[in-house]
C-alpha cells in the first residue's frame, strides 16, 4: 500500500464560461497560490509538481509548456498527466502515488482548462481518424446512445434526470467557486429546454468551464504536522475500458470500469454500505443520467433504483449520502480540472472548510473521476489515517 | 471574471489554423477497406482466445492481448442496439465543416460480430428508432475505402 498520504490544502479558481480576465498561466497562478495559502506553504515547500489538463481544446500542444510556471514547477520534478476526463483524477491519483511511493514528501496536484479559449467542438472532433471522425458528435452525441441504452434496461425516467438537474444547480449555489448556480430551476424548465442529442437536453448536460484547481498531498509527519484534519487518502484505483465505443457493452448501464474500481478500493477500506458509510460523495457527473448509473455502478443501491434515489432525496444535501455539495461537474466543468476539484471537495468536506456546502460531521468520502467513453478513477478519503 | 457590458475591451488575439494529417491504416484497417470498396463485404476479426468477432477489426484484443488473424465475415444486417437524434450543428472530423441537422445516428451490432459499430441512421425522427429494429448498411455506389462507404443503416421489415 505505500506510505500514509494525506491532502492538506487546497484551492480553486472562481470557475466560469469566460475568464477572459486572465490567462492560463494566471488562471493556474490563481488555484496554486490558493492551495498553498490553504496548507499554510510557500512554493519552496513543494517538491514535485504534477499538471493535469485534456490537450487540444486550448489548441496548444503540451501546455504545461506553456503555463507551467504558473503551477511552480520551474527547476523541480514535473510533468503532465492527460487521460481526458479523468485527468484531474489521475492527476491526483498521480500525487498520491508520489508521496505514497516515499520518494517525495509534499507534492502540488494543479488541474487545469480553459475552454473559452478553443472549441471544445473542435478539440472533441479529433478522435480516431479511421472510425470516429465521420461520425462522433462529442460528449453530448456518444452519451446519448448510451442513455438511450440505459433508460431501455433500467426504466429511468426524464423526471428523475431532471430532478438531477436541479440537485446540481442548486447545491452549486452554495458553492462560491461553481459556475452554473441556478437557486430557481425547476423540473419543468430543465425538460423543457432544447434537446440537443436525443433524449439530451441542454440543462442536462454539464458546461464548458473556465477554472483551475490546486491540491497539496503530504506524508504523514507532515500532514500532522501541518494540518488538524487531513483528508487522507485510503484508496486511489484506475480502470480502463475498451477504446472504441462499441465495443463497450452498456456503458451506463453496466459501467465495468467503475464498478471494478468501486469493488477493489471498497475491499482496501472494508466498505461494506457504501450508502450508509460514506458522509459525501463527489462524483465525476458529466450528464444527470450518468449520476443516476453511477450511484448503481457504485453500490449506493441496487440496479434500477438509481433513479428512486434522487426521487426519494437520498442524495440531496438534506439526505443521507449528500452527493456533489459543490454542484458536481453537471454546474462546473473546466475538464482537465473537473476531477482535481472533485478531489478537493471531497478533502475540504474533510477538512471541515466547505463554507455553506459543508456537510456536518465527515469522515469518509467517495470520490470518482470520469474519462474518455469509459475510464474510471476512484478515491475514498478518510478522516482517519487507517 | 466573466466580461461585464461596458467593461473595456481586452486584449486578444484571434488564430484560424489548417492543419495537414496522414494516418496510415495499418495491415488489418487496410484490409477491411480494401474488402468493403472492392467487394462491398464487411469483415470482422475474430480473437483467437475469448472468440469475440470485432468490428472495427481490432489488431489486438483487448481483452485477451492477442493478435487477431481470423477474418469473418459480418452484416450487412444487423440490429439497433443504442440509438440518438443530433439537433446541434456538430463539425464533421473529415471535412471540419457542421454536419446538417437533425440526423439519427446509432451503434449497430452487425450479425455475426461481438461489438457494434457506431454510425448513421437514416431515419432522424427518434420517435421512429428503437433499440433492438433490424437495419441494413448501405453502401456508396462508388467506394473509396473509408467508413464513409457505408452511407447509413436503414430500417427494414424481416
Amino acid at each position: 500500500m505505500g506510505r500514509k498520504v494525506a491532502i492538506i490544502g487546497t484551492g480553486q479558481t472562481k470557475h466560469c464560461s469566460s475568464r477572459e480576465d486572465v490567462n492560463e498561466m494566471e488562471l493556474i497562478y490563481e488555484a496554486a497560490t490558493a492551495a498553498l495559502k490553504d496548507a499554510e506553504m510557500t512554493i519552496k515547500d513543494i517538491d514535485a509538481v504534477v499538471l493535469a489538463n485534456m490537450e487540444l481544446f486550448e489548441g496548444r500542444a503540451l501546455p504545461d509548456m506553456w503555463c507551467g510556471e504558473g503551477a511552480g514547477g520551474f527547476m523541480k520534478h514535473a510533468f503532465k498527466i492527460s487521460t481526458g476526463g479523468t485527468s484531474g483524477t489521475s492527476g491526483a491519483i498521480s500525487g498520491y502515488y508520489h508521496v505514497a511511493s516515499g520518494l517525495f514528501d509534499k507534492v502540488m496536484v494543479v488541474g487545469f482548462e480553459k475552454h473559452s479559449e478553443g472549441n471544445a467542438s473542435s478539440g472533441m472532433a479529433l478522435t480516431d481518424p479511421f472510425w470516429d471522425r465521420h461520425i462522433a458528435a462529442a460528449a453530448i452525441g456518444n452519451f446519448a446512445l448510451s442513455v438511450s441504452e440505459y433508460m431501455a434496461d433500467r426504466g429511468v425516467t426524464e423526471e428523475q434526470s431532471a430532478k438531477v438537474a436541479v440537485k446540481a444547480r442548486r447545491n452549486a449555489c452554495n458553492n462560491p467557486h461553481a459556475h452554473l448556480q441556478m437557486p430557481d430551476l425547476t423540473v419543468k424548465e430543465v425538460l423543457e429546454s432544447p434537446v440537443l442529442a436525443y433524449p439530451i437536453r441542454r440543462l442536462e448536460m454539464c458546461p464548458q468551464s473556465d477554472g483551475a484547481c490546486a491540491i497539496i498531498f503530504a506524508s504523514e509527519e507532515i500532514a500532522k504536522k501541518r494540518c488538524p484534519r487531513p483528508a487522507w487518502v485510503r484508496a486511489a484505483v484506475t480502470r480502463h475500458d475498451h477504446i472504441y465505443l462499441g465495443e463497450v457493452k452498456k456503458r451506463l448501464t453496466i459501467m465495468r470500469s467503475l464498478r471494478e474500481a468501486a469493488k477493489v478500493a471498497y475491499d482496501i477500506v472494508g466498505i461494506k454500505e457504501p450508502l450508509k458509510e460514506f458522509d459525501v460523495a463527489e462524483i465525476y457527473d458529466p450528464l444527470t443520467y450518468a449520476e443516476i448509473a453511477w450511484y448503481e455502478a457504485l453500490g449506493f443501491c441496487k440496479d434500477g433504483e438509481g433513479g428512486k434515489l434522487i426521487d426519494d432525496g437520498i442524495t440531496l444535501m438534506s439526505g443521507e449520502l449528500p452527493v456533489n455539495p459543490s454542484g458536481g461537474v453537471i454546474s462546473t466543468n473546466p475538464v482537465g480540472a473537473s476531477g482535481t476539484i472533485r478531489v478537493a471537495e471531497g478533502a475540504l468536506q474533510i477538512h471541515g472548510r466547505g463554507g455553506k456546502r459543508q456537510v456536518p460531521d465527515v469522515n469518509l468520502v467517495l470520490v470518482t473521476g470520469y474519462g474518455v467513453y469509459c475510464w474510471s478513477d476512484l478515491l475514498i478519503l478518510s478522516s482517519r489515517p487507517g | 471574471m466573466e466580461k461585464k457590458k461596458g467593461q473595456d475591451e481586452l486584449l486578444r488575439i484571434t488564430i484560424h489554423m489548417k492543419a495537414h494529417y496522414r494516418f496510415p491504416a495499418g495491415s488489418h484497417y487496410e484490409r477491411f477497406f480494401k474488402e468493403i470498396k472492392e467487394t462491398g463485404r464487411i469483415m470482422g476479426v475474430k480473437c483467437p482466445d475469448c472468440g469475440r468477432v470485432l468490428v472495427p477489426p481490432r489488431p489486438v484484443c483487448g481483452e485477451c492481448f492477442s493478435k487477431t488473424e481470423e477474418w469473418v465475415q459480418v452484416g450487412p444486417k444487423g440490429k439497433v442496439i443504442a440509438f440518438t437524434s443530433i439537433y446541434f450543428p456538430f463539425i464533421d472530423g473529415t471535412t471540419g465543416k457542421p454536419r446538417p441537422i437533425p440526423y439519427g445516428a446509432g451503434l449497430i451490432q452487425l450479425d455475426g460480430a461481438f461489438s457494434a459499430i457506431n454510425h448513421i441512421l437514416e431515419e432522424g425522427d427518434p420517435e421512429k428508432l428503437h433499440i433492438g429494429m433490424r437495419v441494413e448498411a448501405v453502401l456508396k455506389e462508388k467506394r473509396e475505402g473509408n467508413i464513409g462507404d457505408i452511407l447509413f443503416f436503414r430500417s427494414i421489415e424481416e
